[in-house]
């Protein structure tokens, strides 16, 4: 009797509060920021086409939004994520400050 | 004697008054030049405010402190401030250091704008103390704390 006090009261009191599932998001009045604006890091020389660049991911930014921006095209996002397999596991998960090489076009 | 004391003070605080209006018209005039021809100004948060609903205009419209276990919480962050890029940070914390939420928005705010951010938790919050903090651009602006009490 004594053995099971122990073992089932004292755990509840000792046990953490569990936040696996909260929810958030957020939403603003500001306009987004202009995509190109963040890319202070560009190559050496500018539209010089065959050279890798780097990007800096800001919030909001998916691979597909990435290359839509340096090919014109969305579907082109494999390449990107084929030049960063070292730092992007899954290709839906990127994080806002993190550095992508982008293959020149 | 005192006569002439007293009317010596007068010239200085004439003086003094004009030597300040001066300067504040010239501090004016200085930050509408900035903001006309760089487009861009420091951006500051003005005002955190938590509550459990925002209206239209990401303002909080039912303001407290203290929620209920099954509120949507919400903090509104009111900054001001021009710039291409802004980040701004809402990092919710239990009182036993437990982050349960750390969220961030880029923004590109032109002067007076609010951002929202908000948590729930359907299976309903522990009771106790929490707190928020917002950074902006990396920097602690302000720490807002807060309390859920059981139903």
């Amino acid at each position: 009797m004594g053995i099971f006090d122990k073992l089932g009261g004292k755990k509840d009191e000792k046990s953490r509060a569990d936040f696996s599932d909260v929810q958030s998001g957020s939403s603003t009045t500001a306009a987004e920021p202009r995509a190109p604006a963040p890319v202070p890091d560009i190559g050496p020389t500018a539209g010089t086409s065959g050279q890798e660049q780097t990007y800096t991911v800001v919030a909001g930014d998916s691979l597909s939004k990435i290359a839509k921006r340096y090919y014109g095209d969305a579907n082109q996002w494999h390449r990107i994520h084929e030049a960063n397999r070292d730092q992007v596991t899954n290709p839906d998960l990127i994080h806002p400050g993190q550095r992508l090489k982008i293959p020149g076009a | 004697m005192m006569m002439m004391r007293h009317s010596r003070a007068i010239p200085f605080s004439v003086c003094f008054a004009l030597l300040v209006t001066t300067a504040a018209c010239r501090g004016d005039r200085r930050d509408t030049g900035a903001t006309g021809t760089a487009g861009t100004t420091a951006v500051r948060v003005t005002d955190v405010t938590l509550g459990r609903s925002v209206d239209g205009d990401k303002a909080i419209t039912d303001r407290t402190d203290t929620f209920r276990p099954n509120d949507t919480i919400y903090a509104s962050v009111a900054t001001d401030g021009s710039a291409t890029s802004a980040t701004l940070r809402a990092r919710w914390v239990f009182e036993d250091g437990q982050v349960v939420d750390d969220s961030t928005r880029t923004i590109a705010p032109n002067n007076r704008e609010r951002t929202e951010f908000h948590i729930s938790k359907p299976n309903g919050w522990p009771a106790g103390k929490y707190k928020l903090e917002v950074s902006l651009d990396n920097r602690s602006v302000e720490t807002k704390n807060f309390e859920v009490r059981g139903s």
